[in-house]
């Protein structure tokens, strides 16, 4: 009698929460401001974070989610990672349609299970659970839940109420329960212009509520989603990672734990090595030199494999293993040309970072674990180098477009200090070209022009020379997708990689280049670096705009006009100053069939405000213009 | 004499062999393989194959009878860095069935060359992975040590299964050059392969047949293929063995093209499908051998044919549906309609049903074969000649030989005195006779009732369309504003709602108005977009200010303005491959724009017309000036789906023409 008397009170309990479930996601009873340029709409995305202990956390979800269309779908985010610290206990989703009756019940078994390898990894010890839902019908909503148990603490996800561009939230919250003997801490940011309450801030509990958030529009040159849109960042000051036990308040302290605990014994090298990279090293002694032929040693030897094993994937594979192996990754990669470096009495420090086209900086107001990426910084008298040691070709202390100008942590002997990477210059981002073309009679163009690159510009060009020549010729013809009918008749790379310039000797030709009609003929007289890309119109810009790094262009080109025909018209100089920017264009005529083409183009890094955007976009046309411009020719 | 001749032709043979053979065994390394700088016959290739040695056997137990053993063993020669990849390896393996199959790597080593000797660095334990991917695979990998711009790596794996409805897939080529290459297969009588070859290389093909035996003692009746006798003693198995050898030299590095279908039609390798068992004492077992039989197997299996004859489940559905329905035509698109929105695809594909058409149907979602399945199933009970259609997906690549997995997909299709009807109902926007582009790949084969099959042309015989009309206004600076109206049909207008579907229309716009060189929009609306059976159109009014430049006070107009096609699809000098364009289609341009005041037509593009030869296109352009407007009519047409590699030097011709009359622009004076 107990026992029925009970399972009465639970059907009660579930058919209640049933009901409230369907009366509440009803799909019609999204306001309409909500649904606007949103693909999903979150109702509600609860998280309920419990950290028992050091070595103890639980992260409870509870996401309530309506689809309206296809591209919504990713917005389910319905998985779930796992190793051998974390469980998933429990993973579960139930579906409704539109009007909020029960579609499907989608139980565990009914969730993909999959190894997390794919592309350079080679192994990994993680897996992950996923929902993969056919949606029968649109809009529908999908109610989400689970829960993770992991000893991992040094992980706190990040709290971010708005997700994804095309979203909108109903509803976001947010808790966390934690002893207060571990020193929680959190770091709040962009939280302006978004409606977050924060109901409960402790030492032992946090919680916030976001609500009616707005679908975001994604536009060109904004800067980070994380930039822009709130997030709460959270951590502890003691922690576990992956079974090895931590604590650091300061960046000092963080890397002493990490070089003792992570780092430490992985150094090691056998004494053949060492006096193998001594004999080569020889009488060098300047440091900086000494790092040079170490790091090209490593160029030589070694290949990059990811291989995701051993405390969560934080700790290099032994240098004496990566030694043997020649390959590693990051990590390993580093951690072995830091162990040759040192046999050779130059040091260098493991350094940990984002490595990211964009500039994503660690927080260095916020001690933990961060980064994705580990390269090395060997100090130069008073400034650092710093190398990738992941690449068998870039040259020794490049970092453009990948780890540059941004905030690093660098293990040093006495602990972690935050450092700033190389910073490259917009005006050092060069490219010059040089050289001339003929037109003849016919239309038909040939010339030769030198293209030499240096700075970040350098790290868009040299892989040009280990491309396979049919790629190398699809290349050009994207690059002057100005001319059509392109041939290239000759192609010559120099890569001096110790003053990091990339040059490349071009001939070509192609024809119907200028048009003819009626005894006339148009040539556009910029062939070789015409700008024909274009900056999007974007009705009523919201965000900031970002040219995250600067350029600065030189061309010369010599121009040979058809004999037979004479000039009627030459485009005129021109010349534009912006704040972004400045751009010249110059012909001289030395006689009647020769000219010299003199154009400028250098374009300032920076972050700039939403209304400049229009500005910006007018400049780059008026660029894209000018470069188009044409001489005309009238048969004599 | 002759005799003798032959004798000694023979033994020189087989010299010949052995000693080639030799040079093709794991762990001979030579110094000259590991001081070649780069491939002598192809100077660009990052790594070499330097042989590649496959043979299949089959192992008898008692316990399990034959099992089936691939072994293969490898030797590569890494030029480039850029070849580091190849000495990366995986074989996958599969776990899904209740048999599992095993993957074991052996005598893997990296081979360099120290101060004039050969370095041998073997691959140790912690350099082999092995890994469940998920439910139905697991993978064995392996990451060969000390590898550097020089190395020659070796390694052998071998695979042993109990899935012998097929042998592994032997590729000849790959995307490196190949020096040799070699495929052996010991079949026992009692099974027999239908091998497959394609590609443009043919490799030499030699047979040898040995009697073998097999000794083992008997305790119970065992799996087929043992069940030989019944006594409980020492036995014998007696059998006939056939071997073959595939050998293939000097292949060149595979290459991918655009506008290619599948790079994989065209790579050279064969494959062998399982065409017949015949064990002791038991009738033979058929399979693939023909087209006809291929077909007839696929529809015998349970998770096939017997859907088909389903209809329990949707017969109290379908009399609402149909009612009142009276042609082939509208029983066709409301059977259509009806299953597109009943049942959402998975993106599976496959002709086997996986839940059945009765799960499928309870749950609104299924694989294609469920969708279809059913669709054909229903289109019966309307009393139509409906029949499924088996199809290979462009990503399966085409089915060139008649064999079970040359299929993995399935649609319906109904013969009607027009003609025949092909539908799909796993994608919203297809409509009868106008399939997804996955589907349109060369021929599929239609399976009728009685089991019997027939070849089904499944590209597009008629002209999707794209009708564009333009009427706009030239002032003197240049500014232009006007309307246009565009109206799409058949595959035109499928891509069409693919791309605009869950679009919002200021998203559509903006983007439509940055592809379309920064016109303004305004007065935009849309038709039959959700109509599939009509053209969809869209029409709207336009100003732009940058579609005309003002040089030496004159104005230049490209009368296309942003249609113009400004760069060449076709840029290659040579191709190897066809250029497949999917469907037939016709571009039909009207533009009439008038000139501002005070001004003349002083240059106009003078009438052209390309022909393609055999009539695989043609390309006409238009012009004619009244008063102060410019009339313009042009077409473009492809009037075939696929056009071979051999005219393609004319194809690019006719572009590239067609490209120049398109750029050309008016010149208005001042009068």
């Amino acid at each position: 009698m107990k026992i029925k008397s009970l399972f009465l009170v639970l059907t009660i309990c579930i058919s209640i929460a049933v009901q409230a479930q369907k009366s509440e996601y009803n799909a019609q009873s999204i306001s309409d401001s909500l649904k606007e340029n949103a693909n999903a709409v979150v109702r509600l995305n609860q998280i309920d974070i419990l950290i028992a202990s050091q070595r103890s956390m639980t992260i409870k979800t509870k996401r309530v989610i309506t689809v309206l269309n296809e591209k919504g779908l990713r917005a389910i985010d319905a998985i779930e990672w796992y190793n051998k610290s974390t469980t998933v206990r429990s993973i579960e989703a139930i579906v409704y349609d539109g009007l909020g009756n029960e579609i499907k019940k989608i139980k565990r078994k009914d969730f993909k299970d999959q190894s997390a390898v794919s592309g350079s990894t080679l192994f990994s010890e993680n897996r992950y659970v996923f929902l993969d839902y056919t949606p029968i019908v649109y809009p529908f909503t999908l109610i989400y839940e689970s829960e993770v148990q992991t000893s991992t603490t040094a992980f706190i996800p990040e709290w971010k109420p708005l997700t994804d561009y095309f979203l909108s939230v109903e509803k976001s919250i947010l808790n966390v329960n934690c002893p207060s003997n571990l020193g929680f801490k959190k770091k709040e940011a962009n939280f302006s212009d978004f409606k977050i309450v924060k109901s409960t801030d402790t030492p032992t509990q946090l919680s916030y509520t976001a609500t009616h958030i707005l679908a975001q529009k994604r536009e060109e040159y904004s800067p980070d989603f994380d930039v822009i849109f709130p997030v709460v960042t959270m951590g502890l000051e003691y922690f576990n990672l992956e079974g090895v036990d931590g604590n650091a308040k300061t960046w000092k302290e963080y890397g002493q734990w990490f070089s003792e605990k992570i780092l430490s014994g992985t150094d090691d090298l056998s004494a053949e090595t060492k006096t193998k990279i001594r004999t080569l090293v020889g009488n060098e002694t300047d440091p900086i030199k000494k790092a040079r032929i170490v790091y090209h040693y490593v160029q030589e030897k070694t290949r990059y494999i990811f291989i995701h094993v051993g405390i969560g994937g934080w700790k290099p594979m032994p240098a004496s293993d990566v030694d043997r192996l020649g390959y590693g990754d990051c990590k390993a990669l580093s951690n072995y040309t830091k162990a040759l470096l040192e046999a050779v009495d130059v040091p260098a420090y493991y350094t940990e970072l984002y490595g990211d086209e964009d500039k994503m900086d660690i927080k260095s107001d916020f001690v933990s674990i961060q980064g994705n990426h580990v390269i090395l910084c060997v100090p130069n008298k008073d400034k650092y180098l710093f190398l990738e040691c992941t690449s068998q070709d870039i040259p020794f202390g490049y970092q453009a477009n990948f780890t540059d100008d941004r905030n690093v942590i660098v293990m040093k002997p006495d602990g972690g200090e935050i450092i700033r990477t190389k910073i490259y210059d917009d005006t050092d981002n060069t490219k010059s070209s040089k050289g001339s073309y003929t037109v003849a009679p016919d239309g038909t163009l040939s010339g030769t022009v030198t293209m030499v690159s240096e700075g970040t510009r350098y790290g868009r060009k040299y892989y040009l020379e280990k491309m396979q020549p049919t790629d190398q010729e699809k290349h050009y013809k994207e690059y002057w997708d100005n001319i059509n009918n392109l041939k290239i008749d000759k192609l010559a790379f120099v890569n001096d990689k110790e003053a990091i310039r990339f040059t490349e000797n071009v001939a070509i030709s192609a024809v119907n280049y200028g048009t003819i009609a009626n005894n006339k003929m148009m040539v556009p007289v910029n062939a070789f670096t015409q700008y024909t890309g274009s900056v999007k119109r974007i009705r009523n810009r919201k965000t900031p705009f970002e040219i995250a790094r600067g350029s600065a262009d030189s061309d010369e080109i010599k121009v040979v006009l058809p004999a037979g025909f004479s000039v009627e018209f030459l485009p005129a100089n021109f010349e534009s100053k912006t704040k972004f920017g400045s751009y010249t264009t110059e012909i001289i005529k030395k006689d009647d069939n020769n000219l010299i083409y003199k154009r400028t183009l250098f374009v300032k890094s920076g972050l700039y405000a939403n209304k400049d955007y229009d500005e910006y976009r007018l400049f780059m046309e008026q660029v894209n213009r000018n470069d188009n411009a044409k001489i005309i020719l009238t048969k004599n | 004499m002759s005799l003798n001749k032959s004798v000694l032709l023979l033994l020189l043979l087989s010299v010949c062999l052995q000693s080639n053979a030799q040079e093709f065994k794991l762990g001979k390394v030579s110094i000259a393989e590991l001081q070649q700088k780069q491939h002598p016959k192809d100077t660009t290739a990052v790594a070499a194959i330097l042989f590649e040695k496959g043979e299949v056997h089959f192992e008898f137990t008692q316990d399990n009878g034959f099992t089936m053993v691939t072994e293969v063993a490898t030797r590569i020669k890494i030029y480039k860095k850029e070849g580091y990849d190849f000495s990366n390896q995986k074989v996958a393996y599969y776990i899904g069935g209740s048999t599992k199959e095993n993957v074991s790597f052996t005598d893997a080593a990296t081979y360099n060359l120290v101060d004039g000797k050969i370095e041998k660095t073997k691959l140790k334990s912690d350099g082999e992975f092995n890994e469940k991917v998920n439910r139905y695979w697991g993978q064995v990998k392996i990451a060969l040590p000390n590898v550097k711009v020089g190395s020659v790596i070796e390694f052998k794996y071998t695979v042993k299964s109990s899935r012998y409805g097929s042998l592994q897939d032997w590729q000849f080529q790959n995307s490196i050059p190949v020096n040799y290459s070699e495929f052996k297969t010991y079949i026992p009588e009692y099974y027999s392969y239908k091998p497959s070859m394609k590609g443009f290389i043919t490799p030499k093909v030699t047979e040898e047949k040995k009697q073998k035996t097999i000794n083992y003692s008997y305790r119970e009746p065992a799996e087929p293929g043992s069940a030989i006798t019944t006594s409980s003693s020492q036995e014998k198995l007696e059998f006939q063995e056939t071997k073959t050898t595939y050998v293939a030299e000097n292949l060149p590095a595979l290459k991918e093209e655009a506008f290619v279908n599948n790079i994989n039609n065209y790579a050279s390798s064969v494959s062998h499908e399982l065409s017949v068992i015949k064990y002791p004492n038991r009738p033979y077992e058929y399979y693939s051998t023909d087209w006809a039989a291929v077909t007839k197997t696929i529809y015998d299996y349970d998770d096939f044919g017997p859907e088909l004859n389903k209809t329990g489940y949707f017969e109290d559905d379908l009399k609402i549906v149909l009612a009142g329905l009276n042609t082939t035509d509208e029983k066709i698109s409301a059977l259509l309609n009806y299953v597109k929105n009943a049942v959402k695809w998975n993106d599976y594909t496959g002709y086997s049903c996986n839940d059945g058409v009765k799960k499928a149907y309870k749950d609104k979602t299924g694989n294609v074969a469920e969708i279809n399945l059913m669709l054909t199933a229903m289109l019966r009970y309307a009393g139509l000649t409906a029949n499924p259609v088996l199809v290979s997906t462009r990503s399966n690549g085409i089915a060139l030989f008649p064999n079970r997995t040359a299929f993995n997909y399935v649609i319906a299709a109904v013969e009607t005195p027009q003609g025949v009807v092909l539908l799909d109902a796993t994608d919203k926007f297809a409509m009868p006779n106008v399939l997804p582009f996955r589907a349109l790949n060369w021929v599929g084969r239609l399976i009728r009732k009685d089991g019997t099959s027939q070849e089904i042309d499944l590209m597009p015989k008629v002209a999707s369309m794209d009708t564009i009309a333009m009427n706009y206004t030239v002032d003197a600076n240049g500014q232009i504003s006007g309307k246009l109206r565009e109206q799409k049909t058949d595959h035109e207008a499928l891509l069409f709602r693919k791309n605009a579907d869950a679009v919002t229309a200021d998203m559509y716009l903006e983007k439509l108005e940055n592809e379309y060189k920064k016109i303004e929009i305004s007065d935009y609306v849309r038709a039959n977009e959700k109509e599939l059976q009509l053209p969809v159109s869209e029409t709207f009014a336009f100003k732009g200010a940058n579609l005309c430049e003002i040089i030496g006070g004159k104005i230049y107009i490209s009368p296309l303005l942003f249609f113009a096609k400004e760069q060449n699809p076709f840029k290659q000098e040579v191709r190897e491959y066809p250029v497949d364009f999917g469907y037939p289609f016709l571009e039909k341009y009207a533009i009439n724009i008038t000139i501002p005041d005070g001004y003349e037509v002083e240059t106009l593009p003078v009438a052209a017309i390309l022909k393609m030869q055999d009539d695989l296109g043609a390309f006409k352009f238009m012009t004619n000036v009244s008063g102060n407007i410019i009339q313009i009519a042009m077409t473009h047409q492809i009037n075939t789906p696929i056009i071979s590699s051999e005219y393609y030097p004319m194809l690019k011709d006719y572009y590239q023409g067609m490209l120049a009359k398109q750029s050309e622009k008016i010149i208005l004076k001042k009068i």
